[in-house]
């Protein structure tokens, strides 16, 4: 999965336009750590390393390790950041996505085990067990630097801001004039822009995962980016978009491709268990579907989508 | 796959107004004005086209490391054709409402159409 692309900081208070400076460095600054690539990043010594001897890691690659393990415990495997190889052989969102031979997925899948990823918080080391395996931090990355975005701003004084980065949004504070942010969630099957619905809110994160990010077209399938886990193929759970509002970036970013993978009964499950996290859902039939403590939030644009059907009721 | 270069591909729009006073009403586009669609490549203002006003369907080809194609109509506009690796600007189809934008990272290229949804502040993708 490719990390997303357009940074979209708004920042009202005093010392603004420097905060927002800071953001986009320390933005670039975690692209050099985590994003994979043939140049050498933390995580590309990470996977260079595999199965011969652990790396030193900086405190960021060890948080968002972490975090990508909690969820791959909590998901029970929906979300895995050992996905890598897989990552690789699909090549979704580059300039040759190809669809493996089934037996190539076969061969990679059983290099996908979160529990292959050894981390040493104590001496800041991490080790992925087998040779071959790799890590693809796609699926948290973007999150935790949308949360490291809005620590920046609030240490420099920023008490109201709204960072978009790639269609992860995250809000600090109410707007300026104390109303709400309000969010609009994307419709997945409409251009850009057009919301399915809205949710207002303040101190949080909301972040989409959905089929229409990235995908190919091969003899008339959407083969989209994200990748079960368990299966080696894109997720076929019957969602075409999941939305998580939290209180952080990361867990959002986490969660809702987890809630992708796992779709919408045992996603509903997930996401109810957990305290202070909200989704919405929809369905490959059209249908959308929120928590138990959206109900009163979101709004759902009707009219803009007629197509759809809100089921406040399951 | 994350890769470098991607995070770098960075357009910061800054939106930092002078003061936070509540009751200070930060800006917002007129709802009955034309819509505007600004293309910028390389984070430089290539053209701005008001689509209210498009009488001929126009194709505007933009050069670079990629070559893009946009389509422009009365009311809306698009990336038509691209030969960029991963299409996502092609995919992203026809932006008709404010605040709406596509973007050809390969190419340094973002379409946007001025304003903004006057509901929204920011949308999820």
């Amino acid at each position: 999965m490719y990390m997303g692309t357009i940074i979209t900081v708004k920042a009202y208070g005093k010392n603004a336009d420097k905060a927002a400076d800071k953001v986009f460095k320390r933005i670039s600054e975690l692209e050099e750590i985590l994003t994979v690539n043939d140049t050498g990043s933390e995580i590309d010594d990470l996977n260079d390393m595999a199965g011969i001897v652990e790396v030193k890691l900086s405190s960021d690659s060890l948080y968002v390790l972490n975090k990508a393990k909690e969820y791959a415990e909590l998901s029970e495997g929906a979300f895995d950041v050992t996905i890598g190889p897989l990552v690789k052989a699909w090549n979704i969102g580059t300039d040759n996505p190809r669809v493996p031979l089934k037996d190539e997925i076969d061969e990679l899948l059983k290099l996908v085990d979160f529990r292959d990823l050894k981390i040493d918080n104590a001496n800041h080391t991490a080790y992925l067990a087998r040779r071959g395996q790799m890590v693809d931090l796609g699926g948290i990355a973007k999150g935790y630097a949308g949360d490291e975005a809005i620590k920046v701003l609030k240490e420099n004084g920023i008490e109201s801001a709204l960072v978009n980065l790639g269609g992860n949004v995250v809000v600090l504070g109410s707007k300026p004039d104390g109303n709400l942010w309000t969010v609009g969630i994307q419709n997945p099957r409409e251009a850009a822009g057009k919301y399915l619905g809205t949710i207002s809110v303040r101190d949080k994160a909301v972040v989409s995962s959905g089929d229409y990010e990235r995908y190919f077209m091969k003899d008339g399938v959407r083969y989209h980016h994200i990748l079960d886990p368990r299966t080696g193929y894109p997720a076929d759970s019957g969602l075409i978009s999941t939305t998580i509002i939290a209180d952080s970036a990361i867990d959002a970013d986490a969660l809702s491709t987890s809630v992708f993978v796992l779709g919408l009964e045992n996603g509903m499950k997930l996401v109810e268990s957990l305290d202070g996290v909200e989704a919405v859902f929809v369905t490959e039939d059209k249908k959308v579907y929120v928590t138990e403590g959206l109900k009163d939030i979101f709004i759902f644009y009707q009219e803009d989508s007629k197509d759809f059907t809100y089921v406040e009721e399951r | 796959m994350l890769k470098k270069g991607d995070f770098l591909l960075v357009i910061l729009i800054l939106a930092a107004t002078v003061a936070a006073f509540a009751g200070i009403r930060y800006f917002k586009n007129d709802a009955g004005g034309h819509k505007i669609a600004v293309i910028k490549q390389d984070n430089k203002v290539i053209r701005e086209i008001d689509l209210d006003r498009v009488e001929e369907p126009e194709r505007i080809t933009l050069t670079g490391k990629y070559n893009n194609k946009i389509l422009v109509e009365k009311g809306r506009i698009r990336f038509e054709e691209s030969d960029c690796p991963d299409l996502v600007c092609v995919h992203t189809g026809w932006l008709d409402e404010r605040g709406s934008s596509a973007a050809c990272l390969p190419n340094k290229v973002v379409v946007v159409i001025q304003g903004g949804n006057n509901e929204v502040d920011a949308g999820t993708y």
